[in-house]
């Protein structure tokens, strides 16, 4: 369809084409010039025609040639005229010309300047690519620089990742040791107890009275219990009667077991036994006999028990290790454990059968030395205990905490029975006969009344008191403060005289260094940041001896034996070294 | 279409070469030259001849000259009919220039109208106009012109101008699109075999049955014999504008395309020239 009407349209187009060529364009200059030519023709004839009609009438020719020559006369006047004026027309053209040219010229010359200052700025240009080039390149390596950086940071993330995996692994897998710990423990104290009431139900019993019901099976437990703890017969018959089920028997024994544990921790034989306090002369050590990693983490704390054959040591891997002292060398007794967090400081007690320590854990805990579980925890504390210690008193510790308070306990009660709130952070305590030394972060030493927890004195020392120690004549009182000197107070009297002991070198390592006076009181020796044991004379005030290179790390406490024989240092870096004079 | 447009623009622009001489009986001072003249097909012979007759009367008295007339081989050329009308029919097939004869004596009355001034002109062309959109609208679009569209149709005419034209006769060639084209096609056939002026009737550019019709369905309407019948040589031309469209052309189109500034599309046929 649209062919087709392509066809007769573009048919009719071609066709006008052709007739107009035929008939327009071949024909239209033809006319024209025959139309120009035609023009001129008529308008010669016109003036032939004009100059024959002259030449007829000749008298009138003359005086219309005058007449024409005066006309010719005036239009020459009349051009003269108007060629001076032309004349001075192009002067001024010309002068407007000259006025052209020279500002053409002022044009060229800043022309040329704007090009030179284009030039100009175009090698600025050039120079602010380069520097810009250099820039870029400089900004590209610092980039790679970086990418690098972050590529090894994030390995190291991964790695640290990765550690602290591990670390949790080792967590559980401790625990999980303790815990099998715990329950080896008590099946072999089972196993025992069962031994024991087997062989006791095999030995023979004769039996006196017949009072007593033979169907004691019925008999309430409660009944029994309070009859065994009035009566001793009564507990032999009971143990008698009821070895026919060692199993009711063993649960009653276990909750008697912890009725006393809980209730009367001590028993009265225990507390009769009053320690002997002898002064041997001390003797300054200079050698080390033995140099050993005592726990797994670093240690806090040491010390002699008052017969000079045991020693202690707590660390922050939680546990106390309880050490013989023979012939100069440590052999490691037992372990005392159920603190959960690091242990701060250890106490025997005077007679030498507890141990008391305190730890990170807010509380203070007791051990009988022959139990490796704690015969009691004193619990009270909202942040670290840092001080514990046996009073005077019968059955009386005193702690001291971060919480900056101190703490009265009954060990019978196994309560706490007095509070006292400080303005300080306690770091340490020692106890005398009638009041509790503690020694402050706030550079005070204070002295309590030990029965009502009165503040009777407070004195003033340089810096952050790490620790305390009393001679054994209770005399003297040793400070250790963070300005790196000890300080020997007299507690005698009002006068308080104090006397201060340093050393080149020695330099307190942490908030809680221990120093201590020798038993005989003539001696002080603490343990230095360098790893060195200094060992000052108390009756020249110098410095008696410094015992280097056993340690590699912060020394944080020291113990001096009560015979005077041994000195015992410990660090951060988990090691005890034994010195001697031998 | 941009074609389209050209096509109007040639149909406007079209021109005839003439040659006018005097003719030898008129009384003359001297020898009258010939005059030549591209005449526009579109307009009217009187319209464009002022030049012919101050040409002429150069060489006559004034007393000799009356109302100038055009002769074609003895025939005398009425000037009412466009001037491309005037040469298809005529002289289509003679040698050109196209010699008229010019008479200043001895008025045909019986064949010619008088033309006094141009104001005679006007008014023919403008009821020519109102008679092709009487066919076409109904005469509504003319009746809705102002009296200064018309003005300005007949300057467009007079002054040879196409756009001043062109911007008021589109509106005459417009049509609702729904029926496909005007109501009837304003159409007029030329024969030279006849007495009659020439052929005029009611003729629609749709058929009832809704094609379209073509040149070749009107001539069959009208003018049978003008069709070439198979196996014959063609004995007719159809000549519109001096060009033979093809028969299968839309009537509709050629309407719009290629008809007069009257508005009607002036047809000659002619027998097929025998040399």
């Amino acid at each position: 369809m649209a062919a087709v009407t392509e066809t007769w349209r573009r048919h009719i187009v071609g066709q006008l084409k052709h007739r107009d060529l035929n008939q327009h364009h071949r024909f239209q200059d033809l006319i024209r010039f025959y139309i120009r030519l035609l023009e001129k023709t008529s308008l010669t004839k016109g003036i032939l025609s004009c100059s024959t009609r002259q030449r007829s009438s000749d008298r009138s020719s003359v005086s219309s040639l005058l007449h024409q020559n005066n006309d010719l006369k005036k239009t020459t006047g009349e051009l003269a005229y108007q060629v001076l004026e032309l004349q001075q027309q192009i002067k001024i053209k010309e002068c407007f010309l000259e006025e052209q040219h020279a500002r053409l010229v002022a044009d060229g010359s800043r022309l040329e300047g704007a090009l030179d200052a284009r030039r100009a700025l175009q090698r600025r240009v050039e120079t602010v690519q380069e520097d810009n080039g250099t820039l870029k390149r400089n900004y590209d390596e610092l980039l790679e620089l970086q990418r690098r950086e972050e590529m090894k940071l994030r390995e190291e993330t991964v790695r640290g990742e990765g550690l602290l995996e591990d670390l949790i692994h080792l967590k559980t897998q401790a625990a999980a040791h303790m815990n099998s710990h715990n329950q080896r423990r008590s099946r072999a104290r089972e196993a025992n107890l069962q031994k024991e009431l087997q062989t006791a139900a095999r030995s023979k019993v004769t039996v006196d009275s017949c009072s007593s019901a033979p169907t004691s099976r019925s008999t309430s437990p409660k009944s029994d219990h309070q009859q065994d703890s009035t009566d001793g017969g009564h507990v032999r018959r009971f143990r008698s009667l009821s070895a026919s089920s060692p199993r009711i028997l063993s649960s009653f024994r276990d909750l008697f077991d912890r009725k006393r544990r809980g209730h009367s921790v001590c028993s009265l034989e225990e507390d009769l036994m009053f320690p002997v306090r002898f002064s041997s002369s001390a003797r300054v050590p200079v050698r080390a006999l033995q140099v050993l990693e005592a726990h797994e983490q670093g240690i806090n704390a040491v010390r002699f028990s008052s017969s000079s054959q045991l020693l202690a040591t707590g660390g922050t891997d939680r546990e106390v290790k309880l050490w013989e002292v023979r012939s100069g060398s440590l052999t490691h007794r037992s372990t005392l454990d159920g603190s959960t967090e690091g242990i701060t400081c250890i106490e025997f007690d005077p007679a030498g059968f507890r141990i008391l320590a305190a730890s990170y854990d807010k509380s203070a805990l007791l051990w009988r030395l022959d139990d490796s579980v704690p015969k009691l925890t004193l619990t009270g504390h909202s942040r670290k205990v840092t001080a514990a210690r046996f009073t005077g008193c019968l059955h009386q510790v005193v702690t001291g905490s971060a919480d900056r308070t101190i703490r009265l306990w009954d060990l019978q009660r196994a309560a706490c029975v007095k509070v006292v709130e400080v303005s300080s952070y306690c770091s340490d305590l020692v106890c005398c006969e009638n009041s509790v030394i503690s020694g402050h972060f706030d550079s005070k030493i204070r002295v309590w009344d030990s029965r009502a927890l009165r503040c009777v004195q407070e004195l003033l020392v340089q810096g952050k008191v790490t620790s305390l120690d009393i001679g054994s004549d209770h005399r003297q009182l040793l400070s250790c403060c963070r300005d790196d000197c000890l300080q020997l107070v007299d507690l005698r009297g009002r006068s308080n005289e104090r006397v201060c002991f340093r050393a080149d070198g020695f330099k307190c390592g942490s908030d809680s260094t221990k120093a201590v006076i020798s038993p005989d009181g003539c001696f002080l020796a603490a343990g230095s940041a360098d790893g060195a044991v200094y060992i000052w004379n108390v009756s020249t005030g110098n410095l008696e001896t410094r015992l280097p290179d056993r340690h590699s790390s912060s020394i944080s406490a020291v113990a001096w034996s009560m015979s005077g024989e041994y000195v015992v240092s410990v660090d951060k870096s988990r090691r005890a070294v034994l010195w001697s004079d031998i | 279409m941009a074609d389209d447009k050209d096509v109007l623009r040639d149909v406007w622009f079209g021109r005839i070469p003439t040659c006018f001489t005097l003719n030898q009986d008129e009384v003359t001072e001297r020898e009258a030259e010939p005059y030549y003249l591209l005449l526009p097909r579109v307009s009217y012979l009187t319209l464009v001849t002022d030049k012919v007759k101050k040409h002429f009367h150069k060489v006559m008295r004034a007393e000799d000259v009356e109302e100038m007339w055009f002769e074609y081989e003895g025939t005398p050329l009425k000037w009412h009919n466009p001037i491309g009308l005037l040469f298809d029919f005529h002289a289509s097939n003679s040698v050109l220039p196209w010699s008229i004869t010019v008479h200043f004596k001895n008025f045909p009355d019986r064949d010619l109208l008088h033309c006094p001034s141009n104001s005679v002109i006007e008014a023919h062309f403008m009821s020519g106009i109102k008679e092709a959109d009487a066919l076409k609208h109904k005469s509504q679009v003319v009746n809705d012109m102002q009296k200064k569209d018309h003005k300005q149709l007949w300057m467009g005419l007079q002054n040879d101008k196409f756009d001043q034209f062109w911007a008021i006769n589109r509106k005459l060639m417009e049509y609702p699109t729904e029926e496909g084209g005007f109501r009837y096609i304003p159409f007029r056939i030329y024969q030279t075999t006849s007495d009659r002026p020439f052929i005029q009737k009611l003729f629609r550019p749709v058929s009832p049955e809704g094609s379209v019709h073509t040149l070749c369905d009107l001539l069959k309407e009208m003018y049978p014999v003008a069709l070439p019948s198979d196996g014959e040589p063609k004995r007719y031309q159809v000549v519109i504008h001096g060009i033979e469209p093809l028969l299968e052309t839309p009537l509709q189109w050629l309407s719009e395309h290629l008809s007069h500034p009257d508005n009607f599309l002036h047809i000659c046929v002619l027998p097929v020239p025998s040399d």
